[in-house]
């Protein structure tokens, strides 16, 4: 194995308990078969949550093993693994990664490899992938392993919303999308019931939706509190905090997590607590997957005086009154209309201020709410789909809004092979000269 | 178009790939629209019905990438980068406006870095699903009514049903002649190299309908009149994979070797000829179906089968039905770097048109000739192997 890398040290307790939770949702996989629950290959921030909750389907995350593999900077073999067979390095590495395993995994007959990190995750009964606005890989990937899970069904459904026009009123199209969403779901459940062999239990289905909104609602309240000068947890912590919300929505005990949470957070800032003391520059990671092998970066920005008091990555949920959700009975019709509304909640905004992009006006909210100085990305090789747009959205930046201090770093989420710390901290350095420059000028 | 009269359609072919957008530019002058399109999820038959000249967008392999990367990251499909760099020098300055189609993340996730770099009058994002199910069928339906609005908002025209069902008539018709184009790589030796025939697929896709299938139906007289063909009845015969190919570098590069290109399951080639529009009562019903489900592209997910022998016939079946009809002797699987949705084809590709009796010799390169020699030496190695 190579060489384990002591992880970032975080500021709450909360965000210190969150391993325990992704080795959970692990180990969750492998009891399944024991339970009488069927696992489902998954990919987060599809709008699938509730579904799998409801019929006691046991998602193994895709993403959540390739990020503890790159966390624990033992990826490497996986991906020679995959690369073996011809997947090329330049495509998601969550993905490879992951596909590696699964060869592995089929080449012992299904027994888990050795060395799998915290046990591994379960071979699959069904892969379920999802079409969207981003990221291919999300339905290229359980097609691409199935080449060597040959049995397991895939089933992809797909979840559009309004795409970004600045010429035209994607209110006018919202039902088209929320029908086609609706209708996709409904496909999902269908296949769901047939591979569970048991019926929906559409009460409990209501339930778990009703679960997920108060979740999204304290998710938002709690990480409002960071706004707290000094900031009391920032994006180092939050990389960690956002694993109830993306791989445990529709569960008592994510919102159970946020609740201690939010407590933790209102005790620090009651205790003068500071993630960053002094406090000298707020930023806004505005964009982009971390590196997972390299989180100790966000330690670094700690140490100069840099915090990161709002992100934009993990941030995939909004205050449900804001999305002004129109009353539904059907629990997928909601699900569907909270998914397009939270995408396009930030477009009647972008129409106000001329050549802005929703994606922009998003950045801008954060960067007034949370009082920014700066704005870092993360450019990510073998990611297209958070990261191609960056530069788009950093020269419109610039350009509706103000001559902010920018930094575009580049690396990868899983493949450590192109990463140089000295590097990174040589551009974050320079960075932070231009943070104090601004903000002199700023007065 | 007077060598095409003249019954020469391969110069005329020549000159149209070597001066892309040469129609376009004077159909421009004379007052026509002309809206580009990338990708083969363009929607011809409803710009076309729009009375505007759909021209499929293509990039330079010979030019170095120099102004895009200031707006667009290097992560981005090569292909995409090259014709985004072509637009921003102003190769494709006498477009009206274009249509994206969602074909893929590189596409998708730039589509904005393209609408306001560029700045033209038209813009149009077609929103095209990844599922091929039902409701993803009447989804499309519904966006491609919503080009239809934005094409007659900007044009001031109405489209009407009449006018969609002829130019679905006229498509059908070009995909027909240009099948009976590749009928004539049958042969043994083909009676059209593979050089020629991406010229003509070039050409093809830079013409109003008509004129299209007028050049096709040229070229084919012409082609006709070299029987018997002259050359290499052993030579090898190779079948090209991937998606948007659309230079004669690497045509050439498999050619100077002595081998036949004599089919392919490109982007620029068969997968626009192979399957036909039907005309339905609702032509926007057969339009959907067609791209959606008959267009077999990896952004498409295709998985209905019970087996996943079953769902590899429904993914990949034409390609074997080409190896056999073609007599393909080995393939060459062509795969741009950063591409996702054909990268984590590969493996299944691979195996499937191996096992079909054609060896595969996998390449994943740039958009680009700067490493032809590289991938020139590739290729002969794979043809002495399989000699």
């Amino acid at each position: 194995m190579a060489e384990e890398k002591k992880g970032r040290a975080v500021a709450t307790s909360a965000a210190a308990s969150v391993p325990k939770f992704v080795r959970g949702n692990m180990q969750a996989t492998l009891r399944a078969k024991e339970e009488g629950k069927k696992v489902a290959a998954a990919y987060i921030a599809d709008g699938q949550d509730e579904i799998f909750r409801a019929m006691d389907i046991v998602p193994a995350w895709g993403e959540s093993f390739s990020g503890v593999c790159a966390a624990k900077r033992d990826a490497e073999k996986y991906l020679q693994k995959a690369e073996s067979d011809n997947f090329s390095r330049s495509l998601c590495t969550y993905a490879t990664c992951e596909i590696g395993f699964d060869m592995m995994r089929e080449e012992l007959g299904g027994a888990m490899p050795e060395g799998a990190p915290w046990g591994g995750i379960a071979r699959p009964d069904m892969m379920i992938g999802n079409g969207q606005l981003l990221c291919d890989p999300r339905f290229k990937w359980p097609q691409a392993t199935q080449h060597y899970q040959r049995d397991v069904p895939v089933f992809v459904n797909n979840m559009y919303y309004p795409p970004w026009d600045p010429n035209g009123d994607h209110h006018e199209v919202e039902a088209l999308y929320v029908k086609y969403c609706t209708e996709e779901l409904r496909e999902l459940v269908k296949f769901c019931e047939k591979i569970c062999g048991k019926k929906m239990d559409w009460d409990r289905l209501a339930a778990t939706v009703e679960l997920s909104d108060k979740t999204w609602d304290l998710f938002i309240d709690t990480y409002a509190l960071r706004k707290h000068i000094p900031t009391p947890m920032d994006t180092g912590d939050a990389m960690n905090t956002m694993v109830p919300l993306t791989f445990n929505l529709a569960t008592q005990e994510a919102y159970d997590f946020y609740v201690a949470l939010k407590a933790e957070i209102e005790q620090k800032i009651a205790d003068g607590f500071a993630v960053a003391n002094p406090e000298k520059y707020r930023v806004i990671w505005a964009a982009g997957l971390p590196s997972w092998f390299a989180l100790g970066d966000f330690q670094y920005f700690n140490s100069k005086g840099v915090v990161f008091p709002v992100e934009v990555t993990y941030r995939g949920c909004e205050k449900i009154e804001l999305l002004d959700l129109p009353k539904t009975n059907d629990p997928l019709e909601h699900i569907a209309w909270r998914w397009v509304r939270y995408w396009t909640h930030w477009y009647d905004a972008a129409k106000k201020r001329p050549g802005s992009t929703p994606k922009v006006e998003r950045i801008i909210e954060y960067i007034e709410d949370y009082k920014c100085d700066g704005v870092v990305f993360h450019s990510a090789f073998s990611c297209r789909s958070w990261h191609a747009g960056i530069m788009q959205q950093a020269a419109t930046l610039k350009k509706v809004y103000k001559d902010i201090p920018i930094l575009i770093m580049e690396g990868d989420i899983v493949d450590i092979s192109s990463y140089n710390e000295a590097d990174t901290h040589n551009r974050i350095d320079a960075f932070i000269e231009t943070l104090a420059a601004y903000k002199t000028r700023q007065g | 178009m007077t060598d095409i009269q003249t019954g020469n359609g391969l110069a005329a072919a020549e000159k149209l790939y070597t001066q892309y957008g040469s129609r376009a530019r004077e159909l421009k002058a004379s007052g026509k629209k002309v809206i580009g399109y990338l990708s083969a999820l363009g929607p011809v038959e409803i710009m076309t019905a729009a009375g505007v000249l759909p021209i499929r967008l293509k990039g330079n392999v010979s030019e170095a990438i120099s102004k895009g990367d200031a707006y667009m990251e290097t992560i981005v499909c090569p292909f995409v980068r090259n014709v985004f760099d072509a637009a921003v020098k102003g190769k494709y300055d006498f477009l009206d406006g274009i249509v994206m189609p969602h074909q893929c993340d590189s596409i998708d996730r730039t589509n904005e870095t393209w609408s306001y770099t560029l700045n033209l009058p038209f813009w149009h994002f077609l929103n095209m699903p990844h599922a091929a199910d039902d409701p993803s069928i009447a989804f499309t339906k519904e966006i491609l009514r919503l080009l239809v609005k934005s094409l007659e908002k900007y044009t001031g025209n109405k489209i009407t049903d009449e006018a969609i069902a002829k130019a679905v008539a006229a498509h059908n018709q070009n995909r027909k002649v240009m099948r009976d184009l590749y009928d004539l790589r049958k042969s043994n030796p083909p009676l059209i190299s593979g050089v020629e025939m991406m010229k003509v697929c070039v050409a093809a896709m830079s013409l109003p309908v008509e004129e299209s299938s007028a050049l096709i139906e040229s070229v084919i007289k012409e082609v006709k009149g070299r029987t018997p063909a002259a050359g290499d009845a052993k030579a090898k015969r190779i079948m090209i994979i991937g998606d948007q190919i659309d230079d004669v570098a690497v045509i050439e590069a498999i050619e100077s070797t002595g081998a036949y290109l004599v089919m392919d399951d490109l982007s620029t080639g068969s997968k626009m000829y192979w399957q036909d529009v039907d005309a339905t009562p609702d032509p926007l019903q057969g339009i959907a179906e067609r791209y959606l489900r008959k267009l077999k592209i990896p952004t498409t997910f295709i998985g209905s089968a019970p087996t996943y022998e079953g769902i590899l016939e429904e993914r990949y079946g034409h390609m074997k039905n080409y190896v056999k009809d073609f007599k393909v002797d080995g393939a060459i699987l062509f795969i741009y770097k950063y591409c996702d949705p054909y990268g984590f084809e590969v493996p299944a590709i691979k195996s499937y048109v191996e096992a079909a009796g054609a060896p595969v010799l996998y390449l994943e390169d740039e958009y680009s000739t700067s490493s032809l020699a590289r991938v020139k030496t590739r290729i002969e190695a794979f043809l002495e192997m399989i000699a």
